[in-house]
Formats: structure tokens, C-alpha cells, sequence
């Protein structure tokens, strides 16, 4: 899977964020952390499969919930730390 | 023994439990009446590479794979949960510093810490936050560019005689972390003494009365303390936890067996009893159970896999509570000499209990865990679109 393809992008996360969530379906832009739908541990496994996944090592300065809020902002990240067409 | 371990994994492991038959076992009843470790075994666990197990060779650390700390915490559990404790807090403050600290935090603090120079404490828990981190009220402000701390902190492992602390408090509405050296100006330390178990941690409560520290010093931004600060070292607590858990549990089994096997009762052994091997069948099964799941959640660690979490949380959850029921157990198989000094099951027995208490409780656990299998298997809806 390409890091780059952002559909590709967003169907892999997708897949780990229903994993993760008590919900059937997601809407690319839902509030992943104001919907109350995540454990307490989600932000951090999110991010570790980011970094497994995308190859991606995340620190201080990707702490921005802009980057996590929702399957789109998630997306948008992934693709603009690996240059694709987001960035 | 965890399996399969490769032949490097088999080589440390004896090596850690060699040091432990040899510098913690025959000690750790007496730290344990002191309410102390001395200062020279710190030293000798810094000069072994212990208290940097997990930090980076360019930091100073060891490099070890999470296997190798697990192995690590497996065997010094069996000596001395207390001494153990100072493995535990020193992973959480480095491996939290690790990930979300800035360069020159790392370049400041994991060099002390990985060479044991310094120990850190994970200052979490307070009188009024406990299990409820959100209910943290340690105050943190922004003043003449720095950050100025009040607050308290109680039950804080290894407090004692830690040189750095890694403070969670809230700035305004957002949770945050920061880093504030033990002789920063303001900074009290009371020893908490006579726990029921773990009395050689080092427990305190830290006290911060207008401590003034840069601004430099936070760890992550502003508003990710509680959610991903936290988190890695509440992580590498359960990891250390639920290994630690097991070598009491290690403990538990071994000096049961020992002692069923020699005990006379008439013209029988204690082990010939049935309903002594009851209660060993039930430790000895546990004791392999707990060993798959820590090496599960160990590898997956190693593996950098998100379920790590989860397998973390599940081995802490199981090794900790089988924990307390092979110390009872154990301590039973002994009748009255289990309940004296002169064995350590009874010192198990009281530190068994302190396993399911820390770095989470065994309630919130079965919360999380809980709350976890529960998602998966019903899915409840469709979250709209948030405004």
C-alpha cells in the first residue's frame, strides 16, 4: 500500500479506527474524541499504528489535535509527513 | 523460563538472576523491615545497566529489547517487589521523556537517568486523583516566561530519593507535564512510611509551593499530557508491573513446591496432600499463563504494534491478581512459618497486593479491557458529523 495514495491512506486507517471504536461506521469528518467513542488508550494506539503502518516517527511537535480529530485530519496528516498530496 | 527465548534472551536471564540470588534475595526481608534500600544497591543496579534497560545506546541506555526487560523485571520480582519499583518508575520517566521529549530535554536527562545517576519518579497520583486522572488539580501557570507549580502529589513511587520528578498538573483548562529537578527552590519531599507492602519503594508525597521552573521543561504541548504523555509511561509501568508480578508469582510456586516436597506431616509430605496440590496445580498454571501473556505483551512492544496496549493491559490484569491468590496461597501451604519473616511468602503477601494497586487498578483494567471487547463486538452506530 502506497503512503502516498490517499484513498489508500484513508481505507487503512479506517480499517484500524473501526477496530478500535464502538461504532459500524465513520464519518470521514466525526470528532473522534468529542463523540465519546474511544477508550482512554486510543490516542495512543492510533499513533503507533500511524507510525508502524506509515513509517512515520511522531514527536512533540505533531502534538496537534488538528492532526487526529477526525479520518479525514488523520489522513491529511499521514500523507503530508510523507509528501504525498495533502502536504 | 519464557519460550522460546533466543539463546542472547537465556543469557541475560541468567545473568539477572544471578545478581538477584546473589545481591537482592538474601536482602530484601531487611530492606523490607528498614523501609529502605540502600544506596549502594542503587548503585550496583546503575552500574549494571539495569536503570537504562530500555533507553537508547546514544542516550547512555542499554538498548535492550522489551523481552529483555520483561526478563529483567521477572527476575527481580522475585527477589524484591520494592527494589523492582525502582526499574518500574525509571522506565516511565525515560521512556515518557523518549518519546515526547524535545531534544534538549533528552540531551539533559536521559544521559543521568540511563547511567542511574539520576532516578526519576512519575508524579501522577495526587490526594484527590487517583484512578481519576482528569481530577488532577496541580497548578501549573505561565509567569515571567517560566511555569510555576502548587500543588501535591502523594504515593509517589521511589519519592523518596528520586532527583527529577515528571509533574502532571493543568495549565488553565489543558493538562500538562513538566520536568522539575528535586532541589528546584519550593520542592518538599515527605516519606510515606509503614505501607502494608512495597515499604522500600520509597513512597512520598511531593509537595510544590510556587516552584518555579523554564518553560523549557514541559514535556509534550500543552492539552496531551493525559493523553499521550501518560500513557507510554503508564505503558512501560505496566509492562515492568506485570513482569514483576510474575517472578512474585515465580516466587510464590517455587518456595511452595520446595516446601511440600520436604514438609512431614506423620509419615507424609505436605505435597502428598490433595488439596496441596490443588492449590500448587492452580499456581503452577497461572505461573505459565502469566508468563505467555508478558511475553505476548513484550513482544508486541518489540513489534511496535498498537495492541500492545492491549496485551500489556491483560498480562498486568492477570499476573497481578494471580499474584495476591499464589502469595495467600502459598503462605496457607506454610501454616504459621508463612506468616513470619523468616520465609519470604509473607512478604509476598503484603507486596502481592500493593501488584494489583498500582499503575492502575485491577477495576480499571476490567473498565478498559472491558470496554474494549464490548466495542468490538457490538457496533452501536454512526457518529455524525461534528459541527
Amino acid at each position: 500500500m502506497s503512503a502516498r495514495d490517499p484513498n489508500a491512506v484513508k481505507t487503512t486507517i479506517r480499517s484500524f479506527i473501526l477496530s478500535s471504536i464502538a461504532v459500524a461506521d465513520l464519518d470521514d469528518d466525526a470528532n473522534l474524541f468529542e463523540s465519546g467513542i474511544v477508550n482512554s488508550l486510543f490516542a495512543v494506539q492510533l499513533m503507533t499504528f500511524i507510525e508502524k503502518t506509515f513509517a512515520i516517527e511522531m514527536g512533540m511537535d505533531d502534538l496537534d489535535i488538528e492532526n487526529f480529530k477526525s479520518l479525514n485530519a488523520t489522513t491529511g496528516f499521514v500523507l503530508r509527513r510523507n509528501g504525498g498530496p495533502g502536504g | 523460563m519464557w519460550q522460546p527465548l533466543t539463546d542472547w534472551h537465556q543469557t541475560k536471564y541468567r545473568e539477572f538472576t544471578a545478581f538477584v540470588a546473589r545481591t537482592v534475595a538474601p536482602c530484601a526481608e531487611q530492606w523490607d523491615r528498614d523501609q529502605r534500600i540502600p544506596d549502594a544497591v542503587i548503585a550496583e543496579l546503575a552500574q549494571c545497566g539495569y536503570l537504562g534497560a530500555t533507553l537508547p545506546r546514544e542516550y547512555g541506555g542499554q538498548g535492550w529489547d522489551v523481552v529483555t526487560f520483561g526478563l529483567l523485571n521477572d527476575a527481580f520480582g522475585r527477589g524484591s517487589s520494592a527494589l523492582t519499583g525502582v526499574l518500574t518508575v525509571q522506565a516511565m520517566v525515560s521512556m515518557a521523556l523518549l518519546k515526547w521529549g524535545t531534544a534538549e530535554q533528552k540531551r539533559t536527562w536521559l544521559p543521568p537517568l540511563a547511567k542511574g545517576e539520576v532516578i526519576g519518579a512519575f508524579a501522577l497520583t495526587e490526594p484527590g486523583a487517583g484512578s481519576a486522572m482528569h481530577s488532577l488539580v496541580t497548578e501549573v501557570t505561565e509567569h515571567d516566561g517560566g511555569l510555576v507549580l502548587n500543588g501535591s502529589k502523594r504515593w509517589i513511587s521511589c519519592g523518596q530519593f528520586a532527583g527529577v520528578f515528571l509533574v502532571f498538573g493543568t495549565l488553565g483548562q489543558r493538562a500538562v507535564a513538566c520536568v522539575v529537578p528535586r532541589e528546584a527552590p519550593g520542592v518538599r519531599v515527605t516519606p510515606i512510611c509503614d505501607l502494608m507492602g512495597f515499604r522500600a519503594a520509597g513512597l512520598a508525597e511531593l509537595h510544590f509551593k510556587d516552584v518555579a521552573v523554564p518553560a523549557a521543561n514541559l514535556v509534550g504541548k500543552a492539552g496531551f499530557a493525559l493523553s499521550h504523555v501518560a500513557p507510554v509511561g503508564l505503558h512501560y509501568g505496566r509492562i515492568s508491573t506485570a513482569c514483576s508480578a510474575l517472578g512474585l508469582l515465580r516466587g510464590c510456586f517455587e518456595e511452595s513446591v520446595a516446601y511440600a516436597a520436604v514438609r512431614k506431616i506423620a509419615d507424609q509430605t505436605v505435597g502428598d496432600l490433595g488439596m496441596v496440590r490443588s492449590l500448587i496445580a492452580h499456581m503452577g498454571t497461572d505461573l505459565e499463563a502469566g508468563t505467555l501473556l508478558c511475553h505476548n505483551a513484550c513482544r508486541a512492544e518489540d513489534g511496535h504494534l498498537p495492541e500492545a496496549f492491549e496485551q500489556t493491559l491483560m498480562a498486568k490484569y492477570f499476573t497481578s491478581r494471580a499474584a495476591v491468590r499464589a502469595a495467600s496461597d502459598a503462605v496457607q501451604i506454610r501454616g504459621a512459618s508463612g506468616c513470619h519473616g523468616s520465609s519470604p511468602v509473607s512478604r509476598y503477601y503484603r507486596d502481592a497486593k500493593i501488584m494489583e494497586i498500582i499503575e492502575g487498578t485491577t477495576q480499571v483494567h476490567e473498565d478498559i479491557l472491558g470496554k474494549m471487547f464490548v466495542a468490538r463486538a457490538g457496533k452501536v452506530g454512526t457518529p455524525t458529523r461534528s459541527a
